[in-house]
């Protein structure tokens, strides 16, 4: 991972408004990856879209990150079967082109 | 302006406490939550509406001035009075959620409460995702190209790759709304639709065309001329060709997006012509080749 991929979880918290035992029980529950560089513990950026995802279900739904770490497999199986829709659905035009 | 029923929205009768408008939010805006939702407007569209119910229906002070003018807000100088005073307050500020796909309250909440949300608050928001859609021809999806898109009233100029998919989405990040508070822009999804194209088909990197060849090329062989996205190729065509064939011309396809240089195949499918209007001799001629 190239280095301004990465941004140091200490600044990140404080631009997120976020405590540091969070981001570290979010990596504890796998949730996301984390880098260490030269004792400076790292999130990598291409990664922010999903944290902000689990902030966002956690502070203003109230779900704990058990139900997240539910909620982020069952959002990835939907990301895959949409990705298997549109792929089928182009199939299909190759036969329908009306479609 | 219709009038909007915050109560009904909540499923709440007008007496509901702070604490049952609170859970009837939190057990709403788990079902409806964007997040919860991908790409689905209604569910946004009512998360929309429940943080609206939810802003006013929490806030004692606006709670307060909904029941007693909602449904009379057209007909309450008082309010119209307040109305304007906050107006100015607010300056104009417009702020989303940090949820993200808010559109802004209804034109009801605007005229009753203002466009700023008041009440101090001091979270960070991200700007709303933005979502557009760009239609493009299968040919113009042949190439990389540069594209202006106007997106709430700005132009934004972004470069489309070759290959891209219909249906495909990509993310321009921090091209959405702008994040008040210090908060971050919100991002550009765009999804492509690619039209089909008359002459020829995809089926993901892979482009097919029928081809007419005419029945004596298709006996003894020869070349054909075919049309690919690239220009025209000679194509030899082998000694007694049969109709519906298929020949493949490597890396004449579409291109592999965002692999530079690297092409699906194109394949060529021969509809053998039968002659017609035959003269005379040529009956004969067949007729003896029917008979060799």
């Amino acid at each position: 991972m190239e280095n301004d991929q990465l941004i140091a979880i200490e600044v990140f918290c404080t631009s997120y408004n976020v405590e540091y035992a969070f981001v570290e029980s979010l990596q504890e529950h796998d949730l996301i990856e984390t880098v260490v560089l030269d004792n400076t513990r790292f999130l990598q950026i291409p990664q922010l879209t999903q944290i902000e995802r689990i902030i966002r279900l956690h502070h203003e739904l109230d779900i704990n990150l058990e139900g997240i770490e539910a909620i982020q497999g069952l959002l990835n199986r939907i990301e895959h079967l949409d990705r298997e829709v549109a792929v089928l659905r182009n199939r299909l035009r190759f036969y329908e082109p009306g479609l | 302006m219709a009038f909007v029923d915050y109560y009904q929205i909540l499923g709440l009768d007008k007496n509901a406490d702070d604490k049952a408008i609170k859970n009837a939010y939190r057990k709403l805006a788990r079902k409806y939550h964007p997040d919860l939702n991908p790409n689905d407007k209604e569910a946004q569209k009512k998360f929309q509406e429940l943080n609206e119910a939810n802003e006013v229906l929490s806030d004692p002070e606006k709670r307060k001035k909904y029941d007693k003018y909602g449904k009379d807000w057209q007909h309450s100088e008082e309010f119209e009075r307040a109305r304007q005073a906050r107006s100015q307050a607010a300056g104009g500020q417009e702020g989303q959620w940090f949820g993200g796909g808010n559109e802004g309250f209804s034109d009801f909440f605007e005229s009753m409460f203002g466009s700023g949300f008041g009440g101090g608050r001091q979270a960070r928001f991200r700007g709303q995702d933005y979502q557009a859609e760009i239609h493009l021809g299968l040919r113009d999806a042949y190439e990389t190209h540069k594209q202006t898109l106007t997106v709430n009233g700005k132009n934004i100029r972004i470069t489309v790759p070759a290959g891209v998919e219909n249906g495909q989405t990509i993310k321009i990040p921090g091209h959405g709304g702008p994040g008040s508070n210090g908060g971050p822009n919100g991002d550009l999804y765009i999804t492509f639709s690619v039209s089909t194209d008359e002459k020829f088909r995809r089926s993901g990197n892979d482009l097919h065309l029928k081809a007419d060849l005419d029945l004596y090329t298709a006996v003894l062989g020869g070349e054909l001329v075919v049309e690919t996205l690239s220009g025209k190729v000679k194509l030899p065509v082998k000694p007694e060709t049969q109709n519906g064939s298929v020949v493949r011309l490597k890396g004449k396809g579409f291109p592999v997006y965002k692999q530079e240089g690297q092409f699906g195949d194109l394949y060529v499918t021969f509809d053998v012509k039968i002659p017609t209007n035959l003269t005379d001799r040529q009956k004969e001629l067949f007729t003896e080749l029917s008979k060799s």
